[in-house]
Formats: structure tokens, sequence, C-alpha cells
């Protein structure tokens, strides 16, 4: 535990050293000057998305903002998937004006090893993953090692491939196909409650010992930043106990999501993001299963210098027989942090409506969860009850150390949480 | 006859250079002006090379300084003063413009590369009223720009990207920051110069 501790602040001292204050954009003797236009090389120009070329026009015409341009110079490289993108200002055609012209640095080396997600939580233990990445052109090409015991009701580990292509004909239009094999472990409380794959089988509860997932997804650009994803899900699931040995649920995959961010006056900042899946398994894609499973958030940013405030709702529904990695959990690392989810509902819900509300003062943050999962498609239906958490921590960009309190009968049970992207 | 010169003693000339250039570095200078100590290094130039390439390509350069009084040559600091600047260059007028962003906050715009430097330097200041005018003093000076923000970002949307982290390890560390240092000392207080509030 303390060679973790210890690891885990050399890695906050490395992130805090990242991020010296960023002086007021009016420091810039420059921000008095108009914007008459924005330069970047036509090759490049072709690769980025309408609406990253919508947002350099309107710079345009407008007062050179140092931190808009550094943005927008981020989102350049994060689309190109350059090394590096800088800007250079130099003088206009017209007295007081000034041009903005973008540089971009390709990547020599197209291969990438990252890690996408980690989590330590005390009562979980550790979720990780690394990936290794190599891009040709517009396609990409990833392998990954997996081991969650985070996101749903059980651990899966296992290998996971993935390939993506930006562009398919339209630069509207994208493809994903990915190829996941795991291994499931269990934890005993969700064993006890399955009654080994048993009479639970019927309710769809019954465990599996391994489960291979090919799911080739298309994404649509429908009007930036509204996108839409769909495509079909192939899941397989060894499952010791039942006769046959295996089961399917095999879906149809939708996936809606909005994301916009919005400049106030100053240094107020907002950010909407909102989203809406649907997993429907049919007999018509020869599945075992038959379920649908609706899943929407809402997650609402506000920021203003140092200060931000954020707010996120999401909920669920399953209807139907639907196996357990597609059941909502309460109780981990996003929902309802603090609580046990083995204790919340050893076999997940069908329902699950939950909120966060999160203060964030420079690298200071306390939030306060409540969430509720519950099952109501059973013969004896669960009740809804709300959990409520309240946690204080510290986050360094995705990088979060937290402690959470589950708001128990006068108890307090802390759980402490260091990750990141989870 | 040429005199003749041993392999010795032209490699020890060679690697003897660097400490000669640090010693004939100009040393700090300081003005007592009323009860705060002040410095002065005509012969600093910290607008320049990289600097002031970006600041040429319209960005703003972020300095900060830090003025530590020592009492023990410079083993123990009993005083110390932290200051942010921040320098940009005037794309039109071709001058440059620099803000205090610590302390008591000013700003001064229009002037040389020379004049922005010693206007930085003018506000750094350390307060000298409850110094013995007859101890001896160590005062330094260290200068230093902002790390320039990576684009290259080690941490992102898609997690921690480990082949960008052994490149930033592996980047030596004068690309990504300059930094400046003068010292002077030992020095009494009696005998610094008065400056024009001086007492």
């Amino acid at each position: 535990m303390r060679v973790w501790l210890w690891s885990a602040g050399v890695l906050w001292s490395g992130l805090a050293v990242a991020g010296e204050p960023v002086p007021p954009p009016e420091s810039n003797v420059n921000s008095r000057y108009t914007v008459e236009a924005i330069e970047l090389a036509r090759e490049h120009d072709a690769r980025i998305s309408s609406g990253l070329r919508r947002e350099m026009r309107r710079l345009v015409g407008s007062r050179l903002d140092p931190s808009a341009v550094e943005d927008l110079a981020r989102e350049i490289r994060r689309e190109l998937r350059a090394r590096s993108v800088s800007h250079r200002v130099s003088r206009g055609g017209a007295p007081d004006r000034v041009r903005v012209a973008f540089l971009v640095s390709e990547r020599p080396a197209r291969f990438e090893i990252s890690v996408p997600k980690f989590l330590y939580q005390s009562r979980q233990g550790w979720s990780a993953g690394v990936e290794a990445t190599s891009r040709v052109g517009d396609n990409g090409f990833t392998f990954g090692l997996i081991s969650d015991g985070d996101e749903l009701l059980e651990r899966f580990a296992g290998i996971q491939a993935r390939y993506e292509r930006r562009r398919l004909g339209s630069e509207r239009v994208g493809l994903r196909v990915l190829i996941q094999s795991f291994h499931q472990q269990w934890n005993g409380a969700t064993r006890e409650a399955a009654g080994e794959g048993g009479t639970a089988a019927a309710n769809g509860d019954a465990l599996y010992r391994a489960r291979q997932n090919f799911e080739p997804l298309a994404t649509f650009d429908l009007a930036h930043p509204l996108t839409l994803s769909a495509g079909v899900s192939f899941s397989r699931l060894e499952q010791p106990l039942l006769a046959a040995g295996t089961g399917a649920a095999n879906a149809v995959v939708t996936n809606l999501r909005y994301h916009r961010r919005f400049e106030g006056s100053g240094s107020q900042q907002q950010e909407l993001e909102a989203g809406y899946g649907l997993r429907a398994a049919t007999r018509a894609l020869s599945s075992d299963y038959v379920y649908s499973r609706h899943r929407w958030h809402f997650r609402y940013t506000l920021n203003r210098g140092r200060h931000s405030l954020i707010e996120e709702v999401f909920g669920g529904r399953i209807s139907g027989r639907a196996p357990l990695f597609e059941r909502f959990a309460a109780g981990n690392g996003s929902v309802a942090r603090g609580w046990d989810k083995f204790r919340v509902a050893p076999l997940g819900g069908d329902r699950l409506m939950a909120s966060s509300l999160e203060y964030r003062y420079r690298w200071l943050q306390v939030f306060y969860d409540a969430a509720s999962v519950w099952t109501a498609a059973r013969v004896v239906p669960q009740k809804a009850v709300a959990r409520h958490s309240v946690g204080v921590g510290l986050r360094q960009k995705s990088f979060c150390l937290a402690v959470a309190f589950p708001l128990k009968d006068g108890r307090s049970d802390p759980v402490f949480l260091l990750g990141m992207n989870y | 006859m040429p005199a003749r010169v041993s392999r010795r003693a032209c490699l020890a000339s060679v690697l003897a250079a660097p400490l000669r250039a640090a010693i004939s570095a100009e040393r700090l200078g300081l003005i007592w002006e009323g009860d705060s100590l002040r410095v002065a290094a005509p012969r600093l130039r910290f607008i320049a090379g990289p600097s002031l390439e970006r600041l040429k390509d319209g960005a703003s350069v972020t300095y900060f300084s830090q003025l530590s009084l020592s009492l023990d040559g410079h083993a123990t600091v009993q005083a110390r003063a932290i200051d942010r600047f921040v320098v940009s260059y005037d794309l039109w007028e071709a001058t440059f413009s620099v803000a205090k962003l610590s302390g008591s906050r000013r700003s001064a715009s229009g002037l040389s590369a020379a004049a922005a430097e010693a206007w930085c330097l003018e506000s750094i200041g350390l307060d000298a009223s409850r110094l013995a005018p007859e101890r001896p003093i160590w005062v330094r000076l260290d200068l230093r720009t902002e790390r320039p923000r990576s684009e290259e970002t080690v941490v992102g949307e898609s997690g921690i990207n480990l082949t960008r982290l052994i490149e930033v390890f592996s980047r030596p560390a004068s690309e990504a920051q300059a930094q400046w240092s003068l010292s002077t000392g030992p020095l009494r207080l009696k005998d610094i110069a008065r400056g024009p509030r001086g007492g």
C-alpha cells in the first residue's frame, strides 16, 4: 500500500508540474487586434472535420483570443493525430489586423503505447488496461490487454483488438470494428445470488466463464456536434452449467451523442454533453437473449476561473432477459462512489437512476453522489433504494485521488479511489 | 621558438572554458531604496533566443523570478520574493509590453527589449528593513521562463501515452525552459549604493 501511495505521489507531482498557471489573455498585447485570416496547409485542412473548420472560421473578424487559438491548435492536433500543432501570429494586410497560421508537425512514429484507464478501489482492487496502436493513413489498429473489476458486476480480463477508420468515403462517416475475448471472475455475493447459474438462468442471471464479442460500428457526423453510431454486437457467452454450453446475445447497437462547449464572458465556460444508447437483442440476429437496454446521460459543466461545477445525471432501463454484463451496477468508480456494488445489488439491476454533483477548485474536488439500482422485471420485484455518498479528493486532468464515504446509518466506511479515466 | 603546450594543458584549458565563462558572468547589482533591496543587472539579456522567437510569433512569454536573501552564504534562505511577469510583443508597433501578475499588479507598454528587461528587474525587490547594516548578506536572483505548454500531451482523453512520456523524459531540459541565475555576497547593507529614496 505504501509503495502505491508513493507511486501516486510521484505521478501526481509530475502532473502538477505540467499544470503551471496560464496568464490571462489580456496580458498579450496583440489581443487588441482583429483576426484577418486563419491559415492551415491545404493537405491538413482537407483532413479536419467540417465542424472544426467552422470553429476556425468563427475566429476571423473577432479580437485575437490566445486561449481560443490554443484550444483550436489542440483540437487540430487531436483530429489529425499529429505530433504537435503550433501557431504563429503575424501582421495582416491592414493595420490592426493579424493572421494566425497553424503549423502541423506530423507524427514520425505511428506506433503508440498508452494506458487508457486505471483504477485502484480499496474494495475492488485494481482495474487497468494497456493498448498499443499502429496507424497507417486513416486506419488505426489497436491491440490491448485489460483487467476490469470496476465497471460491470464481473471482473473481465482478456484481450481486445480494434480497427478504426476515421473517414469512410466521406469525412462524416467513420468505421470501428471491435473484437474482444474475456474470461470472467465472479464475486461470492454474485455467485450466491445467482445460485451458481441454476434457477437464475431463466432470469438471464447465469454466470458465464468466458465472453467473446465482435462489434462493427459506423459513426455518422449528423450535424456537428451531434454524432450517431450504429452497428451490431455479436456476443458469445460460455456457460458452464447450460446444456448447450454457449449462449448468444446479439444486438443492434445505436448511440446518439451531443457535445458542445460554450464560451462565456471573461473566464466563464460551459460544456454540455448528452447521450443516449440502445442495445436491442433480437431473435432475428439468432440471439438466445431477447432484450432492449436503454441508457442515457446528461452532463453539464460550468467553469469560471479556477472554479468548476459539474452536474451529471444518468439512467437506464432494461426490458426482457439480458445477460449479466448488460445489467446496471451502482457502487463502482463512477456511480455511487463509496458504496460496495455487491452489497447494493449483487446481480445488478434492470433500472438505474443516478446523479452526481461535483465542485472543483484547482486540484481540490468535493462530490455528492446519489444512485438507485433496482430490478422491476421479476416475479418478485426489488424495491428502489436511494444510496447517497460524499467524497473529497485531488484531481489533475483526468487523474484523480479521492476518498468517498457512503452515507449509512451512523457508520463511516470510507473507500479510497486512485485512478484515471474511470 | 614557439612555446610548447602539453596535451594535458590543452585539455585543462578546454574543460575550464565554461568555468571561466561562469566566473566572468555578471554579478548581481544591488540598490538600497527606502526599506527595500532592489536588483540591477544591466547586462542580463533574458528576452532573447527561443523566448524572443516565441514573442515575435505573437505568443506571450511568462517569466518567474525569485530573489532570495541569505545570511550564511546561500546555505539557508532568510527571505525571498517571488514574482511573475508576462511579456508580449506588439506585432504592429514592434515594441514590448510587460505585465506584473504577482503582488501589486502593474504594466507597461511601448518598450524596447532592454527597457522591458529593466522594467522587470526594477519591479523585483526584498524588504530589508529588519536587516542590521553591518551584517554580511548574500543575495541571489533566479529567473526562468515558463515551461512551454506542450501540445504533445502525455495525459489526454486516451489516457496516459507511454510513448510520449518516454519522449518527454528523453528531451534535454534546455529545450523546454531557459533559466538565469545571478548572485552576490558577502556584502554589508551599509556598503550598498543608496537609491533615490535611500535612507
